[in-house]
């Protein structure tokens, strides 16, 4: 079977399995860290070229008056997060509704809708940079937070309407079928039966979605110019273009950028119960 | 005035006949058991009534309206499920008050329905849990009581009691019989357990392949199968059938042959010489010794169940077809325990007015007779 455990009666090959794992951690964790300490340094002590020595300066405090003072990461914090709740939102209704009809729900050319929705998530978005700019445009919201939504939206509803599609056909079908032998409509099933069993995959797909709107860089500088809509990711580009050797300001920038996903993950934790459908059906 | 009517049922599945000509008539208040093996459409056409599964062709009538392309929330049924189905994240009370609720019906109503279903069975300590909390007969109990909720024209079971264990399942059975005694109720139960089907039935509807063999009361099915499979079917031990040839027959009666068996006379009409028949004999009309007919065999195995005592013996040269112990040995049930173990030595005796007998195509040809 794999992964072989490892027999805690061999201390050499537990020592090695360790120092891995340790060694492992610690390169996946290497830029994090730089970051976290570089935000802590002076400019002088960066300028005088101390990246990885013990900090001389802890200006942590410094930094972070900085981000808000001198830049406008407020701002583009403010556009992130007015661009990727709506995204959301729209992504967990919108995929809801088409899981739910298309696990549920034989019609004509259900299965080619399905594909459509499965087949869109092969296709690497960049390709349609070129179309997709020139239709924001024509539509008069290039430039706009609604350029992002949109587009987040149409994007992320694929893959979500795969995500929900297989968790609700995973629900036990003898459900949907009391439930309509109660005479409950598909409204009311979904609304009453459906909904509240998909709180997993819902925090689930809400985080999903949430870390890779909140993440992108390529939309945001492909839809976006002016600093009223840019929203962090590309913002934090331009902290580079106006302060080239202030790394200490844009590591503080960065963290700051990095704390939203972290508490998106912290508080639709709680939501990940396992078993929320124990006690429906013997099983 | 009947609450179901059932008139030319016909459902095709994927290419092949799940259902085939069903007609049935169901009286208000009747208790119907649907039985058959694995396959032969009883779900099927209980999901049909409930109409959660359209029908190809035929038409349904419920309460004298035609319910043929109703929705099932429309058909005044309410179904209760193997698997109980009860919705996890709701509490006892809410699951019975689903249905009234999803009608949107007054909360008063809907409070005093659930109270009167969890007062019948006895769920008034546990309507503010959640099924989790439940045992799996508690658990059918909330399935039942959201059925009685509704208040519906007919109830349909789908195998209610297949998930519980034996003792609970007398149980629960006792107490489905005295709730459509209390509530005078139509029902509809569809199971694979012949004791519930004996025992709960007013009327069993035998099903196989798709299509009713015979409709009756369950003794009258007992004592007069109408062909080769209900008599196989019901009882168990299983029937004996031996394949045999007539020698000789009159109106009443038909002198048969088979290998290892002297001739032997039965009481059968229609038959007509050098017909193959299948002659048929239940396990308990087999006795050690005795009888008109008596046959010498060893005995293979021996289960002595307290009450009574089944044998499988092998009779030599005369085997029986399909047989329970699958190799041609007879199935003796015996009302008493005895000390006979593997390789005695029996004589296996039987009336032969006791005898089945059956066409080739499984028509029964021995008269009908009573069933008490």
């Amino acid at each position: 079977m794999y992964p072989n455990p490892i027999a805690p009666d061999c201390p050499a090959a537990r020592a090695g399995y360790m120092a891995m794992v340790a060694l492992i951690l610690l390169l996946w964790l290497l830029p994090l860290l730089a970051v976290i300490v570089t935000a802590t340094r002076s400019a002088q002590e960066l300028m005088a070229g101390n990246y990885w020595g013990p900090v001389q300066q802890f200006s942590l405090i410094e930094n972070f008056t900085a981000v808000f003072s001198q830049t406008a990461m407020l701002r583009f914090f403010l556009n992130s997060l007015l661009i990727t709740l709506p995204s959301v939102l729209g992504v967990l209704v919108l995929s809801t509704l088409t899981g739910f009809v298309l696990s549920r729900y034989r019609f004509p050319a259900s299965n080619l809708i399905f594909a459509l929705f499965v087949g869109g998530n092969f296709l690497p978005a960049q390709i349609m940079m070129i179309p997709v700019r020139d239709l924001m445009v024509s539509l008069g919201l290039y430039d706009t937070i609604w350029a992002l939504i949109i587009f987040h939206i149409a994007f992320q509803t694929g893959f979500a309407t795969l995500f929900m599609r297989n968790f609700i056909a995973a629900l036990p079908s003898e459900l949907f079928q009391a439930a309509r032998a109660e005479g409950a409509s598909p409204a009311q099933i979904l609304r009453h039966v459906v909904l509240p069993l998909m709180r997993p995959a819902l925090a689930a797909l809400a985080i999903l979605t949430f870390t890779f709107v909140w993440n992108d860089y390529f939309w945001s500088i492909v839809l976006t110019q002016s600093d009223s809509v840019k929203p962090v990711t590309a913002g934090l580009n331009n902290l580079r273009g106006e302060w080239t050797t202030a790394w200490n300001i844009v590591a503080a920038a960065t963290l700051f950028v990095a704390i939203p996903p972290v508490v998106m993950f912290f508080t639709m934790q709680r939501h990940f119960i396992a078993g929320l459908t124990m006690g429906a059906v013997k099983g | 005035m009947s609450t179901v009517i059932l008139t030319a049922i016909d459902k095709h599945y994927a290419g092949h006949l799940a259902l085939s000509d069903i007609n049935l008539t169901i009286q208000p208040g009747e208790f119907i058991v649907m039985v058959g093996p694995s396959g032969c459409g009883k779900s099927t056409l209980l999901k049909t009534i409930a109409g959660l599964e359209s029908i190809s062709s035929g038409r349904m009538e419920i309460a004298g309206r035609d319910v043929t392309k109703a929705d099932p929330g429309d058909r005044g049924i309410a179904m209760v499920f193997q698997s109980y189905a009860l919705y996890p994240h709701m509490t006892v009370a809410e699951n019975m008050g689903f249905g009234l609720r999803m009608a949107k019906r007054p909360q008063a109503e809907i409070d005093a329905a659930v109270a009167r279903a969890a007062k019948i069975l006895k769920l008034e300590d546990h309507l503010g849990k959640r099924p989790k909390s439940l045992s799996g007969g508690q658990r059918q109990r909330v399935a039942i009581g959201r059925a009685i909720t509704r208040s519906p024209e007919v109830f349909l079971f789908d195998e209610p009691l297949s998930n519980l264990d034996a003792s609970l399942r007398t149980q629960m059975r006792v107490e489905i019989s005295s709730l459509h005694k209390e509530l005078g109720a139509t029902m509809i139960y569809v199971t694979h357990d012949q004791v519930e089907a004996m025992t709960m039935a007013d009327r069993i509807v035998i099903l196989n392949a798709g299509k009713i063999e015979q409709v009756g009361s369950p003794l009258d099915l007992y004592a007069n199968p109408a062909n080769q499979f209900v008599a196989g079917f019901l009882g168990a031990p299983r029937m004996n059938f031996v394949a045999a040839t007539v020698q000789s027959a009159t109106a009443d009666n038909a002198t048969v042959t088979a290998p290892g068996l002297a001739a032997l006379t039965l009481p059968a009409q229609g038959a007509s010489a050098g017909d193959s028949v299948t002659v048929g004999l239940r396990p308990e009309h087999i006795r050690l010794a005795g009888g008109a007919a008596s046959l010498p065999a060893t005995v293979r195995l021996a289960e002595h169940l307290g009450r009574d005592t089944v044998i499988y013996a092998d009779a030599g040269a005369l085997r029986s077809t399909a047989s329970e112990g699958g190799n041609g040995t007879f199935t003796v049930q015996l009302g008493h325990s005895l000390p006979i173990n593997t390789g005695d030595a029996v004589t296996l005796g039987f009336d032969p007015v006791d005898a089945y007998l059956f066409a080739a195509d499984g028509t029964r040809l021995s008269p009908p007779r009573k069933s008490f």
